[in-house]
């Protein structure tokens, strides 16, 4: 016969503020095989996990229930403080009392009642644990990073320098991400570049990190410590092991077309690298918009004249590295940890009607305007408007364009938008003392090392006027824009004729983070940001073991935290490749031979290929379980008819024996 | 019908034997009243002649082969038995290269009668629409063409009822019920070493024989069978107390045929609808 | 049907998103009525037909049956499992009396606290409108 203990928290007032933990102790004890039951005030502290050591060796309890919060709080705490008192960790078992009930139910008696429920299927289940030991399995000690943008290349580098093997996978031609496209940051007004280009070298010259551009994660297969990654790595049409970057080709290649990059604002032709201090400092080919692509393609049928075969580059390249030959490939590398950096995307204005939908030249966003400032870019840093290349004088600033907007579906703050618009007006000042800024905005949020400093600043010493209010409508009225808002502070509409107006665009999930979660098995929310395992204390991990977050792909994130995360994740990383062996979760399913018939089912359903095909010694062919590739999800359970394939942990029995409790009074 | 197809079966199953392409071949033989067919194990040659093939045949004798793994064997089927060599080829419990199929289209079988034939066609051959053997390696009689799908009036009335009706319906029924579990016995699709109904732990269904276990049983059994039944109907058959299990099978049938567009045991490859998905259906769930 | 009139609903959650959901449902303080009784289970996809018939066997008013979205799953392919599954079952039971509306299945997702506690809300209501289970 068990002795089962039951623990009751009461969690400071958070659940017994709500449930009679009293009552519930004493209905526990009631219960069938309760030796003992016990109330804490936190269960979770030292004195309540020593009240369940103690209660364990004193009333020789053999299971234990800890009713207090979500198991997926503390599951893992209580089954060490199990196991230091002799037990197996995995007769344990979490009755929720405080996510599912004291916080969401008022009516003390119900919530008393429901309360009781729950420790009563969890004393029922918990009669039903069996110990359960997990394995050990090898693991390999290299590292994906997903992303090469700061958030990547800090993380790649801090585990490469830990001594482990990093690939840092980056989709675009060179790795630095968002912050390449900066010109200088808040609040110190760094030049962007100035301190990213040492680090992106940092990455390519790393001897542990190797660097895939142009490549995407496709498939992800396996479990913590023994990941196995297709990546896909498209066609370069360039051989980077003899391209020395010499620049050549992309000197003198005359087709001409809209540069990425610069976001519109300027040019790059079809053979090119993103920008001047691009990593690997080796060009692609853009095949849709390749001259000899185009030539290639042609067909009689088609309207014109035959396009010329081009091949300037091929022609030019000193060291003959141009590879019409080169198909995309897909590779298949093995890694003990994953970090997704993917970071983010900024909002797109244009569903933005009062603000001309992105048909004013001059209406930009403020990532535009971080090109225009760029000593690199299109205008080598000087402002110049995009409709006439004169010089902005008058320069509105719209606050939350897709942020803070239930309109256009995207609640949530953006954080950067206030700090990076003071920067711009600060900065803008410098450059020509004539400009004027108007900012309308929401709010200023400016929580942050010296960022309050910083947005005062724009004011008092820029001469910033600061408008609190929305812009109702903008419109062209000759060469100047009408913008048309309401300083709300003083109740009055304001009527400003801008030459530029600068719209501070949000962040946003990047394309395909969703599909990338679905692949790593990760959850994402429904504005596609990636959902870390808890908020606030595994700010990195995921629910998938192995696999950690980092940067903006999790949330609105400004250059020093993302670096702060990407370090943290490297430290998640660097510990677990540290370990020479991994413990699997036991909680796996196995087949009873004698009860299986050898249908199969199981296989067919089975999304890990974790069922086998065994022949027992009278000759018939059953199914075993491959507990290594088990991830323990149970369709094979339901599948079976005859119940012989069951769950550890959470088997036919155990779950009968809750529903049976519940149902039968 | 009647003779020619006996001899004909009686020949081919001589042929079988004397060759020893097979150890068994299972047909049907006329039963002590001198009547009705009873199932039959021939073992050799020289008793072919107690084979026999007539409107009694209606036992699905594929059911047998359960009991005849590993070993090679020729089976007498009808058209809807045919599509239970499928259903257990796809669920590895027979092996093809194993088997000898004996294909005999059916144009209905009768109702039993002791002492005396009877004429009543059964209710089962009145929704057939598989006449003709999908699977046969000989086939006796000629090809029917098969009519559109079954309908489904008896279906569709019960969804009339109101659901305290259909509840009070399937209660009475539950009552009725002593768990013999013919119903299981007779099923090809029920070979389970252990049924989950006999299981003590976990006991999924209580051991004794009340209303609330009854329903229990009646409503997996059928579950169990969803996607797989092959509407041969020898479970209705052989119940005692005449529980219209064929309505529980054949609402599932519509449902299968609805929802995932499959029909059970017509081929030995197409996966069964509950071992398999689509990414993007819509089931009107969740939606 | 407890002694004063209200449904008991049983609730069974995967782990990963809809658990989750219910999680951040407490976190977040969106109340919901306390009939419903949650249990939880690693994936819909593990979520045994016989658990929920036995549930309306023995009595139970209603069961929510909550998983990942679409595409969501943890393990990539339980949830659409799982929804065929429940079709059947579902048409199997309401064709025996227990009315379709009993059975309830929901993709709630990790970050769907409020959408948890919505559900449960309608459904609760739906079920105490629906009176208990007349014959069973």
């Amino acid at each position: 016969m068990s002795r089962i203990g039951v623990f009751v928290c009461h969690c400071g007032t958070n659940i017994g503020g709500i449930v009679n933990v009293p009552e519930v102790v004493e209905a526990a004890k009631a219960m069938p095989l309760v030796a003992y039951a016990d109330e804490n005030k936190y269960t979770c502290s030292e004195v309540g996990q020593g009240s369940i050591r103690d209660a364990i060796r004193e009333q020789k309890l053999d299971r234990v229930v800890v009713a207090a919060c979500s198991p997926r709080m503390h599951e893992n705490t209580f089954r060490k403080t199990v196991a230091t008192a002799g037990l197996n960790p995995y007769l344990l078992e979490i009755a929720n009392l405080r996510e599912h009930c004291s916080w969401v139910h008022s009516d003390s008696k119900k919530a008393t009642a429901k309360a009781i429920d729950h420790v009563r299927m969890a004393v029922a289940k918990v009669a039903r644990h069996e110990s359960l030991f997990p394995k050990q399995v090898g693991l390999t000690k290299r590292a994906l990073v997903i992303g090469g943008g700061i958030t990547g290349i800090q993380a790649a580098l801090d585990i490469a320098s830990a001594g482990h093997e990093v690939v840092l996978v980056e989709k675009e031609p060179s790795v630095g991400g968002r912050m390449s496209q900066l010109d200088k940051t808040f609040p110190t007004l760094d030049c962007s570049a100035c301190i990213l280009t040492p680090k992106m070298v940092d990455v390519a010259q790393h001897p542990n990190i190797t660097l895939l551009s142009y490549s995407e994660v496709k498939e992800v297969r396996g479990f913590v410590g023994n990941f196995e990654v297709d990546i896909l790595k498209k066609a370069k049409m360039v051989d980077h092991k003899t391209c020395t970057g010499c620049g050549t080709c992309w000197q003198k290649c005359p087709e001409k077309v809209t540069s990425e990059f610069d976001l519109g604002l300027g040019q790059r032709t079809a053979i090119y690298i993103p920008f001047a201090q691009a990593v690997p400092n080796k060009p692609v080919i853009d095949m849709e918009n390749c001259r000899y692509q185009k030539y290639l393609k042609w067909t009689q049928t088609e309207e014109g004249k035959k396009p010329p075969e081009c091949r300037i580059c091929e022609k030019l390249c000193p060291t003959k590295s141009i590879a019409w030959e080169q198909q995309e490939e897909i590779v298949t590398e093995k890694f003990g940890a994953l970090v997704v950096a993917t970071g983010f995307k900024t909002f797109d204005h244009s569903v933005y009607g009062e603000y001309g939908a992105g048909r004013y030249p001059d209406v930009i966003s403020s990532l535009q305007l971080e090109r225009l400032m760029s000593a690199a870019g299109p205008t080598e840093g000087e402002v110049l408007r995009p409709s006439d290349n004169t010089h902005p004088k008058n320069i509105v600033f719209i606050q939350c364009v897709g942020s803070r907007d239930d309109k256009v579906g995207r609640p949530y703050c953006s954080k950067v938008c206030c700090m990076y618009t003071a920067k711009h007006a600060i900065m803008l000042k410098e450059h020509d003392p004539e400009v004027q800024c108007y900012v309308f905005y929401i709010d200023i949020r400016a929580g942050g090392k010296d960022f309050e400093e910083f947005a005062r600043r724009a004011q008092d010493e820029s001469g910033a006027v600061y408008l609190r209010g929305r812009v109702s409508q903008i419109y062209q009225d000759g060469k100047t824009l009408k913008v048309l808002g309401e300083d709300s502070l003083i109740g009055r509409p304001v009527e400003i004729d801008a030459d530029l107006v600068v719209l501070a665009t949000g962040m946003e999930a990047s394309e395909d983070a969703d599909r990338l979660a679905q692949t790593l098995h990760i959850s994402y929310n429904i504005y596609n940001f990636l959902i870390e395992a808890h908020p606030k204390l595994r700010p990195v991990e995921t629910q998938t073991d192995g696999v950690f977050v980092a940067g903006a792909a999790v949330g609105p994130r400004d250059i020093p935290d993302c670096v702060a995360h990407g370090s943290a994740a490297a430290a998640k990383v660097i510990g677990l490749l540290s370990q020479d062996s991994l413990t699997t979760d036991p909680l796996t399913a196995i087949v009873a031979p004698m009860k299986c018939v050898g249908c199969f089912a199981c296989k067919a359903v089975c999304p890990f290929n974790a069922i086998e095909e065994q022949t027992t010694r009278d000759g018939r062919i059953i199914a075993s379980v491959n507990e290594s590739l088990c991830k323990g999800c149970g369709l094979c359970v339901v599948a079976c008819r005859p119940g012989a394939i069951n769950l550890r942990g959470f088997t036919n029995q155990q779950l009968l024996s809750e529903v049976m409790t519940l149902v039968r009074r | 019908m009647g003779e020619d197809f006996t001899q004909q079966i009686r020949d081919k199953a001589k042929e079988l034997l004397e060759n020893g392409a097979v150890e068994c071949v299972i047909g049907y033989e006329t039963g002590s009243d001198g009547v009705s067919a009873r199932p039959a194990f021939i073992y050799d040659a020289a008793e072919v002649d107690r084979l026999a093939f007539d409107n009694t045949c209606t036992h699905n004798l594929v059911k047998y082969l359960l009991d005849k793994k590993g070993k090679s064997t020729a089976v007498v089927v009808k058209g809807c038995d045919s599509r239970a060599l499928n259903l257990l080829l796809s669920e590895r419990q027979i092996q093809r290269d194993k088997v000898y199929v004996i294909g005999v289209v059916c144009p209905g079988v009768v109702e039993w009668g002791w002492n005396k034939r009877s004429e009543q066609l059964q209710k089962r051959c009145n929704w057939c629409r598989q006449h003709t053997p999908v699977v046969s390696d000989f086939a006796v009689g000629e090809p029917i063409t098969e009519e559109p799908p079954a309908e489904f009036a008896d279906v569709a009335e019960m969804a009339t009822k109101t659901a305290e009706d259909r509840a009070t319906f399937w209660r009475d029924q539950a009552e009725r019920c002593i768990r013999c579990y013919a119903c299981r016995q007779a099923c090809p699709g029920c070979y389970c070493i252990d049924c989950f109904v006999e299981l003590l732990d976990p006991e999924w269904v209580g051991i004794r024989i009340a209303p609330d276990e009854n329903w229990m049983w009646n409503t997996i059994r059928a579950y169990h069978l969803g996607g797989r039944c092959i509407s041969c109907n020898e479970c209705e058959r052989v119940c005692p107390v005449n529980i219209p299990l064929s309505l529980l099978n054949r609402k599932l049938e519509q449902e299968v045929l609805d929802l995932f567009d499959y029909k059970a045991g017509m081929s030995e490859d197409a996966p069964a609808p509950l071992i398999t998905f689509k990414k993007d259906e819509n089931l009107g769930i969740a939606e | 049907m407890s002694e004063d009139n209200s449904p008991l609903v049983i609730g069974f959650l995967c782990n990963w998103c809809s658990y989750a959901g219910a999680d951040m449902a407490g976190t977040s303080r969106q109340a919901y009525p306390p009939n419903i009784r949650i249990m939880r289970v690693p994936c819909s996809g593990r979520v045994d037909p016989l658990l929920i018939v036995k549930c309306f066997e023995e009595g139970a008013d209603a069961v929510l049956v909550a998983g990942c979205h679409p595409g969501d799953c943890h393990y990539t392919e339980g949830n659409y499992h799982g929804r065929r599954r429940f079709a059947l079952l579902r048409d199997l039971l309401d064709f025996m009396g227990i009315e379709k509306e009993r059975f309830r299945i929901e993709w709630i997702s990790a970050s769907e606290g409020k959408r948890f506690a919505k559900v449960v809300s309608e459904f609760t209501d739906e079920m105490t409108k629906l009176g208990p289970r007349k014959v069973g």
